[in-house]
C-alpha cells in the first residue's frame, strides 16, 4: 500500500470538518466554547427549595389585611418575659469606661 | 422558617442566576487560548471582582425542612431523616417502603 502524504490527510480533515459542520482545530486548542455551550444552571438551582409564605413579608404588602405573625408575636412575648426577670440584654455603654467595666464584671 | 443556611444557600442560587450570562462570557475569553494573553487575562481579572454569592459552587443542596447539609436525597430534596419520615407518612408519591 502506497504512504499517504501528510497535506492530502489535512486536505482531507478540513473538508471533513467543511461537510459535517465542526470546526478544524487539529493542535487541540482550547477554544472555551465549552462554557458558551453549555445550558444554563441558574434557573434549575433557584427551583430546589419549595416557595415558603413568609408572613412578615405578607404583611408589610398588605397592612389592611392586618396578619398576625404568630412565630413574631411569640418571640417578642419571650423576650418581655426575660426583661420582667432582670434576663434582657443589658445597656449600651455610653463612653470608653463603661464598655470596660463591663467587661471586668465578665 | 428556614435557617440561615438554607436562606444563604437561596441568595448564593439567586446570584448564581442573576450573574450566570456574564460569568459565562467572561469564562469563554479567558479559556479561549486563540485570544492574546493580555485580554484573557483581563477577563479573569473580571471574573475575580464576582462576588462569592455568584459562583456555583457555593450553592449546596440543603434539606428543605430541616437545612442539614448532609445525607440529602435532592430528587425530594430531603435529608435522610426527613424522606423516611415523610415517605413512611405516603407524603411522597411513589415511594414505598422495601418489603420482600
Amino acid at each position: 500500500m502506497a504512504a499517504v502524504i501528510p497535506s492530502r490527510i489535512t486536505a482531507l480533515t478540513k473538508l471533513r470538518c467543511s461537510i459535517f459542520g465542526t470546526s478544524y482545530n487539529p493542535t487541540g486548542l482550547r477554544t472555551g466554547a465549552k462554557y458558551l455551550r453549555a445550558r444554563l444552571r441558574g434557573p434549575s438551582m433557584v427551583k430546589y427549595y419549595p416557595p415558603v409564605i413568609n408572613i412578615a413579608q405578607l404583611a408589610r404588602k398588605y397592612p389592611e389585611l392586618e396578619l398576625v405573625d404568630e412565630v413574631e408575636e411569640q418571640r417578642w412575648q419571650d423576650v418581655e418575659d426575660r426583661k420582667k426577670r432582670g434576663k434582657g440584654a443589658p445597656k449600651k455603654a455610653k463612653s470608653k469606661a463603661d464598655s470596660r467595666r463591663v467587661a471586668r464584671k465578665r | 422558617m428556614p435557617n440561615i443556611r438554607v436562606l444563604r444557600d437561596v441568595k448564593a442560587r439567586h446570584g448564581v442566576q442573576a450573574n450566570e450570562i456574564a460569568r459565562r462570557a467572561y469564562l469563554y475569553v479567558a479559556r479561549n487560548q486563540s485570544l492574546p494573553p493580555q485580554v484573557r487575562h483581563q477577563a479573569q481579572l473580571q471574573l475575580n471582582t464576582f462576588g462569592r454569592y455568584t459562583r456555583p459552587t457555593t450553592v449546596k443542596n440543603r434539606c428543605s425542612e430541616t437545612g442539614r447539609g448532609r445525607g440529602i436525597m435532592s430528587e425530594f430534596s430531603l435529608c435522610r431523616f426527613q424522606f423516611r419520615l415523610k415517605a413512611l407518612r405516603g407524603e411522597l408519591n411513589g415511594v414505598h417502603k422495601a418489603s420482600w
